[in-house]
């Protein structure tokens, strides 16, 4: 009879709460214990970087540097929290990333200029997304197979199409647009698009009716599919979303590296799951949040940051990322069992 | 800015060859009167059409710049010979498909094989098998765990490799009062990744005056090159030279470097990839130098398994019979070496 | 004198959660083979008392006597050991295992320690079903295929494959017929011969007439009463007790006269294979039509058909005259219709958001220009429909998770009133609804309906139809046997057209 588990909040949830909360306890909660936590950890590790390498942490370039490495797996998180949020999953999104960029660094293509890559990149995303979407809303695919598929699919075609090689970009504005030159008061155009897409992404989740739909879907699809929502055509949107954000990630990377490869986006899946549920993001779907997200990105790369300017080596950083996803989720169960 | 311009031009003109001479990139093997210099040009046993032999060939899924190339030295060298039959397998990084692959190559009684395992000690009991259904083995680079299970081993020399770096770096900088270096390693998962360290590590000590004052490993890839090279470079504002294991994620490396605006140093890669041959000759940036871990080797893999099929030794050995083991030496190609080699480079 | 101690004793239990106080010393007396009836209104406490005594909560104070010796119940385990099963008014049964795997489901009979002997389970479970009254379910089924009958049944088998001296039901009369609930009483009889005491949750207060010994009731996480007799105490004083007033189970009145006007929904021939035949039927604006039949008679079928969340295999559904297109959710929805069904956790409400977006789901567009939502008129449209419903708190703001059943049912209605809907179709309007909030309920139905809505109502509650419909339509196993003026018919009459040549008779 170990069935009895008791559900994660009491079974008297219905009971009246307590009598009107004092402004403050307003403030606070709109500023959401999730998001809170989340920023003490992040300031944690900025307290930690800060004294093991005060020189080289604090230091603008060193922010522009975690930024700029954030950039491209953040905008793969906003797409795959939009997705889990839905009650899906999306694990082809680094395939998607790789496909994009090889695609968008081929000869041929790189012969159309910047425009030809940007545009590239972001139609085999989108394209992607949409074969995921059609698969999963209307041939009532399971998501977690129909974007394990794609997954095999697209790393074998971008393997196909590198056979394996690295493709190097020549066209000078793509270059031009990775470096100093081109950064805007001192934010690299790669963060620009991130905080874009960041800003766009929070938007529609929190202001627009795609947004609810999304929560509502996945929150519970039979009550969304009853209120009268086009659930599968939601659902269609939304691996369609995802593929747009691989595009646009797939080209931030084109820019970052220059090249494009067929190992690009490695495990991106992992990394934009773990983001997304530390962020919050319950991956039984119906709550999640941009910020959320991103501050899950952002305390990764960080960390990253922290332990390559400390000289320590990949084992450990494996290890201690493990530990943190563990911990931050934790931490977030206990705060948000308390009001 | 011109430092930036004219590596962007240099980056155009390997695209241009990239588009051009995508036949000839890897090996000049078409015919043997268009003979260029290249060290490993020469066949281990003489060019006329001897006994028939067939070849099974299992290789790597070539995801990898390097490993493609391994895997076009085999055929194109294959191709040469009116006499050489060769059977290749798809290529596999799943241990389990690639035993199944070599079980199949057993059973259609190859004459002889050559395996370049996706990870050598589990492949070692399909070598035994081999060895023992009478089928001669030409094991390549990745090593199986006992010599019973390959009659000749032909690879690169990854401790080699390290070493070599070191002492180049060491030459370099040896009237460098506190000379710090920096070392970008490959994925540190691999074996290969450990004894490229070593050698590099046992190299220095020769130098006193040299210290490493940091090390990340990328994983092989553009992507992880860039990521790491860049904290790499946040970390360290000023070192005297790098050593980057793989010259793949160098590309990654290159660009991160460029994007911060270093020139403070000087590079040196590992693999020997064309774009990294380009940049020597070059020689406007800070890729000075890179150590070869040649993919040629599996050129020679299929000659030395010509010979073991025909019954012959190689040319210029006093031996009658081919070696059991043959370690490649890691060349250092640096600008005064590089044409003889620009043919060899992998894309 | 010395009585012999009671099987169990509660007493001085409290327990808190964060911000509510779900029990403020509650003291609870079971004695052996005695049927102990615990009544109060959703909130009151008893899940959470029953959590305690199935040792899935820890009590923060309090002392629990088993058998006279104080005992501390750490884990549901610790609980089954002693003899105090429960089966919870969700049942926690595992759809993709056998109904024998479900019953020994964590005590399976092994042979060396680990080896499942299948057999030997699927023989015990038989037994135990036969002594259920139900040898017709197969132990090897899954229990996904049962109905849900057959798992409360099953469920049941699980509670006495222990040696069981206490077996506590929530509501385990709820998803049942009246012949099954017959059974359900004849097992509780069997059971408290044995000497086996059963703690019984239901909001029925027939029931526990029929079955009851003693009664406690909860309000407010305290004990108001304690073991009053169950037969004796007036209706009255116990919904008293419950309420803390003194509630009429009263229906509103109808209009004066028939609804007239032409038919706002049409059903014409409607059928689904295997589920319900050829069905016609009409609802006028201001009328609200009742469906009355048994589990299995097709009524939440044919509500779900005609609202398009089903395909029908024959007929069409029109609406002002106009076909809807057959198996659209969407189409009904736009043509006015609304549902509210019968599970509104798991089909209408989403529960982790505020009754502000579950009123608003389905009207979103209205406050959005291009997609972009005004959530100042979406919470004001809001209000404006929850204070209609007199929803309580008056706060849209808050999680619709925690409402009372009643309020989160009005949450539904609030939905397609916003939505401006013109047939709502209501499935079990009153589960889950606590009996003070009923009248509320049923008078807002009312209401709506002669504000001009049409309502198609179905409810298992034969006087719930009879005392809320203007029209009746009978169905025995998918078909329409009798239709009539709700005034013109009495339960009597109803329970005898619906159970009418049926075996069970």
């Amino acid at each position: 009879m170990t069935q009895h588990v008791s559900p994660p909040r009491g079974g008297t949830g219905k009971a009246a709460p307590v009598d009107g909360p004092p402004a403050w306890r307003g403030l606070l909660a709109r500023a959401d214990v999730r998001t809170l936590s989340l920023l003490g950890v992040l300031a944690v590790l900025v307290l930690i970087g800060g004294i093991t390498k005060p020189d080289e942490f604090l230091d603008t370039r060193n922010l522009q540097l975690v930024l700029t490495q954030a950039s491209v797996i953040g905008v793969v998180t906003v797409g795959m929290t939009f997705v889990i949020i839905s009650g899906g999953i999306d694990l082809s999104v680094g395939a998607i990333v790789a496909l994009a960029s090889v695609w968008a660094t081929t000869v041929a293509t790189q012969e159309y200029g910047f425009f030809g890559i940007l545009f590239t990149a972001i139609v085999v995303g989108v394209g992607c997304g949409l074969v995921n979407g059609v698969l999963i809303a209307y041939g009532a695919m399971v998501p977690f197979i129909a974007t394990l598929a794609m997954l095999a699919s697209a790393r074998g075609l971008a393997l196909q199409i590198t056979d394996g090689r690295t493709q190097i970009v020549t066209v000078e504005g793509i270059l031009d647009l990775g470096e100093r030159d081109s950064y805007v008061l001192g934010i690299p155009p790669l963060v620009l698009v991130f905080a874009a897409v960041t800003v766009v992404g929070w938007l529609v989740l929190n202001r627009t009716t795609f947004g609810r739909r999304t929560v509502a879907v996945g929150g519970n699809a039979e009550a969304a599919r009853l209120a009268g929502i086009d659930v599968r055509r939601q659902r269609l949107y939304l691996y369609l979303l995802s593929g747009l954000c691989c595009g646009i990630a797939a080209f931030l990377l084109i820019v970052l590296s220059g090249s494009g490869q067929n190992t690009n986006g490695n495990l991106y899946e992992l990394d934009a799951i773990a983001a997304a549920i530390i962020g919050g993001t319950l991956l039984s779907g119906g709550r999640g949040t941009i910020v959320g997200s991103v501050l899950g990105v952002l305390i990764f790369t960080t960390i990253t940051n922290i332990f390559a300017l400390n000289n320590l080596q990949t084992d450990v950083q494996q290890i201690a990322k493990g530990a943190i996803i563990v911990a931050a989720v934790l931490v977030q169960r206990r705060t948000a069992s308390t009001p | 800015m011109t430092e930036l311009t004219s590596r962007r031009g240099l980056l155009f003109g390997a695209a241009a060859v990239s588009a051009g001479a995508f036949l000839t990139g890897c090996t000049s093997n078409e015919s043997s009167d268009d003979d260029k210099p290249a060290a490993n040009d020469q066949p281990a046993a003489d060019d006329k059409p001897g006994k028939p032999v067939t070849i099974g060939y299992a290789g790597p899924q070539a995801d990898h710049g390097w490993l493609n190339a391994i895997n076009d030295n085999a055929k194109k060298r294959a191709e040469k010979y009116s006499d050489v039959t060769l059977e290749v397998t798809e290529g596999s990084n799943d241990t389990a498909q690639q035993i199944g692959q070599i079980e199949t190559l057993i059973n259609k009684k190859v004459d002889v094989l050559v395996v370049l395992p996706a990870d050598g000690k589990a492949l070692t009991q399909v070598g035994l098998k081999a060895m023992r259904a009478g089928i001669p083995v030409v094991n390549l680079d990745r090593i199986f765990n006992t010599p019973q299970a390959y009659r000749c081993w032909i690879g690169g020399d990854n401790y080699g490799m390290g070493l070599n770096a070191g002492h180049y770096i060491g030459e370099k900088l040896k009237d460098k009062a506190d000379a710090r270096v920096v070392e970008l390693a490959g994925l540190d998962n691999l074996e290969l990744t450990k004894q490229r360290t070593q050698g590099f590590d046992d190299a220095l000590k020769n130098y006193p005056n040299i210290k490493k004052v940091a090390r990340q490993a990328a994983d092989f890839t553009v992507e992880s090159g860039q990521a790491k090279m860049a904290q790499l470079l946040q970390a360290q504002s000023k070192f005297d030279a790098l050593w980057n294991h793989d010259d793949d994620q160098g590309v990654g490396a290159l660009r991160a470097i460029e994007q911060a605006g270093r020139d403070d140093f000087l590079m040196v890669g590992g693999a020997g990839a064309l774009s990294a041959f380009q940049a020597i000759k070059q020689d406007n940036g800070v890729l000075k130098a890179t150590v070869l871990y040649p993919p040629t080797m599996a050129a020679s893999a299929i000659d030395l398994a010509r010979a073991l099929g025909q019954g012959k030794g190689i040319g210029g050995m006093a031996e009658y019979e081919i070696p059991a083991s043959i370690t490649l030496y890691s060349a250092v190609v640096d600008k005064d070496n590089v044409d003889q080699y620009m043919s060899t480079g992998f894309k | 004198m010395a009585p012999e101690p009671p099987l169990l004793s509660m007493s001085g239990i409290t327990k808190s959660f964060p911000g509510v106080r779900a029990l403020d010393g509650v003291d609870l007396d079971v004695q052996a083979g005695e049927v102990h009836c615990l009544l109060g209104q959703n909130g009151a406490g008893k899940s959470t008392l029953i959590k305690v005594l199935a040792g899935a909560h820890q009590p923060d104070t309090g002392t629990i006597r088993w058998r006279g010796e104080d005992v501390t119940l750490r884990s549901p385990i610790a609980a089954m050991r002693l003899g105090i099963a429960t089966i919870y008014q969700e049942l926690d049964l595992v759809e993709h295992l056998s109904v024998a795997e479900n019953v020994h489901l964590g005590h399976e009979p092994t042979t060396a320690g680990f080896v499942v002997r299948g057999r030997a389970a699927r023989a015990s479970t038989a037994q135990l079903l036969a002594r259920l009254g139900h040898p017709e379910i197969d132990p090897g089924r899954l229990v996904g295929e049962l109905s849900a009958a057959q798992q409360q049944i099953v469920s049941m088998a699980r509670a006495l494959s222990h040696d069981v001296r206490l077996i506590v039901m929530d509501e385990p009369s709820a998803a049942l017929d009246p012949d099954e609930v017959d059974n359900l009483f004849r097992i509780v009889a069997d059971l408290t011969a044995e000497g086996v005491a059963v703690v019984y949750i239901s909001h029925r207060l027939e029931e526990i007439r029929r079955i009851g010994d003693r009664v406690t009731v909860l309000k407010d996480g305290r004990a108001v009463a304690g073991g009053l007799p169950a037969k004796e105490t007036p209706t009255r004083e116990v919904v008293a007790l419950m309420t803390g007033r003194n509630v009429e189970y009263v229906f509103p009145d109808r209009p004066a006269s028939a609804p007239q006007g032409e038919p706002v929904l049409s059903v014409r021939g409607l059928s689904r294979d295997g589920e319900f035949a050829a069905l016609d039927l009409e609802v006028r604006p201001g009328e609200i039509v009742g469906l009355a039949g048994l589990v299995g008679s097709g009524r939440s079928e044919i509500l779900e058909t005609v609202y398009g969340a089903r395909k029908p295999s024959t007929g069409q559904v029109l609406v002002d005259g106009r076909p809807l297109r057959p198996g659209s959710v969407r189409a009904a929805v736009r043509a006015g219709l609304g549902l509210a069904p019968e599970e509104r956790k798991a089909q209408a409400l989403l529960m982790l958001e505020s009754v502000t977006r579950n009123v608003s789901v389905s009207s979103m567009s209205r406050f959005a220009r291009g997609g972009w939502i005004d959530r100042g008129a979406e919470l004001g449209a809001a209000r404006a429909a929850t204070r209609e419903l007199s929803l309580r708190p008056d706060n849209p703001s808050v999680p619709v998770r925690t409402l009372s059943g009643g309020n989160q049912q009005k949450a539904v209605l609030a939905r397609w009133l916003l939505r401006g809907c013109r047939v709502l179709l209501l499935d079990e309007p009153t589960r889950g609804v606590d009996v003070g909030a009923r009248a509320e309920l049923y008078a807002v139905i009312r209401r709506l309906a002669d504000e001009g809505l049409a309502v198609l109502l179905v409810s298992s509650e034969v006087p719930e139809v009879l005392g809320l419909a203007d029209r009746v339509l009978v169905l025995r196993e998918g078909r329409v046997v009798h239709e009539a003026p709700a005034r013109e018919l009495d339960e009597h009459r109803v329970l005898d057209l619906v159970m009418e040549g049926s075996p069970a008779s």
